[in-house]
């Protein structure tokens, strides 16, 4: 086994690879795995180490892939190298503030 | 088959440790308690907030996981130490309860004996000839089959559900292959893995709970019309890399392997079904209150898996902490007491990650000290509550 700079777990379904480098910034070109394949993926932002980028483009309220299953959805439309986190994906579950809403709580 | 080395209760179960307990019944026992357990040697005091002016399902959770606690094999005898008379957790009710199990319990009631300084020297008196007694008891030989392993995790971040919690997933795997039974909690940290999880249930009908108890959490979320988001994944999580409850729990739920689950059982209660196998366990995600859980079903040892690195122990139920991330083993290894960060820096694979950490259990199992224990670092103890103070 290689040591990987990022990692993705279901070669087939997932969007999303975990950096794996204390090292990757804004602009360079890492190397992702691929069914065999190196893909060559353009990194637009500094990510620091355990954190995400996209392997795939997702579309704002598109499902981001992870495991292979549903990790959330996408609130804007992410590009391949994005830094993918709190500020553009988002959980479906456990979400009391829609719950509230659709109660037309003003909670 | 691996054996380890532990002592007989009259109850049936082994115990890894052979802990004398001072156990606060109510909040205003605590400071007996704490002097007591000063004075002798060897004693675990166990405080807390709780026992009074609960809600009575919050006041019979308080009674049921403080008796449960008692009667973990880990304990070999109990002073229980009360102020006045509640109902529930008191002196009276909780010996009765205890003494099922088998074990000697003494029990001191403040106002009885005159006040604290005279209940202090009861406690203490009544401690010191048990811990005597206690230090004849030898080590005689168990088998893996006697053994009932807690699976946690906690300060995860990515590392987790990549390297830690599959090789924890190997070494529970493996404790099942040999006739034990894991517990996995932490049930809203399941929210997202439904599928997962039902995919390795025994029956349709455990598939089924699986489902409807994880749902029922995710309800009881939802009723606080509140966002999750800040509060699950947590701060530390979001620091690590984790951006979703789902991303959690899909990396999280990895530490129970590929083997069967037998079972659905509440948070605390003892798992009477023997069959080996994964067994949930309905807990929060807090990890000092899910691992509070597990040690109050009679769960020996348990392995925590920290991607962040933790300074979580319970005090009764030794808590081998481990992690797969180089920075977090660099930083915590005061705390943290395998590095398994070999996994991502492709050194070695996770099925020989999780025989490290089986070897760590065996170890632990049969007296072996973790370096929380030797810090008496005790602070995996805290009772979940459904309800207000009244």
């Amino acid at each position: 086994m290689a040591v990987k700079m990022a990692w993705v777990v279901d070669e087939q379904k997932d969007n999303v690879a975990t950096i794996l480098s204390s090292d990757v910034k804004q602009g360079m070109v890492i190397p992702v795995t691929l069914l065999g394949e190196d893909l060559q993926i353009k990194v637009l932002a500094d990510i620091p180490y355990g954190h995400k980028v996209a392997i795939k483009p997702i579309k704002k309220g598109e499902t981001v892939w992870k495991y292979g299953l549903s990790i959330g959805r996408a609130m804007v439309d992410i590009e391949v190298g994005e830094h993918v986190h709190v500020q553009n994906i988002e959980p479906m579950r456990g979400r009391g503030d829609w719950a509230a809403q659709k109660k037309g709580c003003a909670c | 088959m691996g054996k380890w080395y532990g002592y007989y209760r009259p109850d049936g179960q082994v115990g890894a440790r052979n802990h004398l307990l001072i156990l606060s019944a109510t909040i205003y026992a605590n400071s007996v308690v704490e002097r007591v357990a000063n004075t002798i040697e060897g004693a675990v005091p166990i405080t807390h907030h709780l026992g009074r002016c609960q809600t009575m399902s919050d006041l019979k959770m308080t009674f049921n996981m403080l008796c449960r606690l008692a009667k973990n094999p880990n304990v070999g005898a109990v002073v229980i130490v009360d102020h006045f008379k509640e109902a529930y957790c008191n002196i009276d009710e909780m010996t009765e309860e205890i003494a099922k199990s088998g074990k000697p319990v003494e029990a001191v009631n403040i106002r009885d004996a005159g006040g604290a300084i005279q209940a202090t020297a009861e406690a203490t008196r009544k401690a010191m000839y048990l811990r005597r007694m206690l230090s004849t008891m030898k080590r005689e030989e168990a088998d893996i089959s006697q053994f009932l392993f807690g699976l946690n995790c906690g300060t995860s971040d990515t590392t987790s559900g990549l390297s830690s919690n599959p090789a924890l997933g190997f070494c529970s795997d493996r404790i099942i292959r040999e006739g034990g039974r894991s517990i996995l909690a932490e049930f809203p940290e399941l929210m997202g893995a439904e599928e997962w999880l039902t995919a390795k249930a025994a029956s349709p009908e455990v598939a089924k709970k699986i489902i409807d108890e994880i749902g029922s959490f995710e309800q009881r979320i939802l009723a606080t019309g509140e966002d999750i988001r800040g509060s699950q994944p947590t701060g530390d999580n979001i620091a690590g890399g984790i951006s979703t409850i789902e991303e959690k729990s899909l990396g999280g739920a990895k530490k129970s392997g590929s083997a069967t689950i037998q079972g659905v059982v509440g948070n605390g209660e003892p798992i009477l079904d023997k069959t080996p196998g994964i067994y949930l366990m309905n807990t929060p995600g807090h990890g000092a209150e899910s691992i509070t859980g597990i040690a109050a079903a009679g769960a020996q040892v348990l392995v925590f898996s920290t991607g962040g690195g933790h300074t979580i122990a319970n005090p009764l139920m030794p808590t081998i902490k481990i992690t797969g991330n180089i920075n977090s083993w660099n930083k915590m290894s005061d705390t943290v007491d395998l590095d398994l960060s070999g996994i991502l820096a492709g050194k070695i694979s996770l099925e020989e990650a999780g025989d490290l950490i089986y070897n760590e259990v065996v170890e632990v199992l049969s007296g072996k000290l973790t370096k929380c224990e030797i810090l008496k670092e005790t602070t995996g103890f805290a009772i979940h509550r459904v309800g207000i103070s009244i």
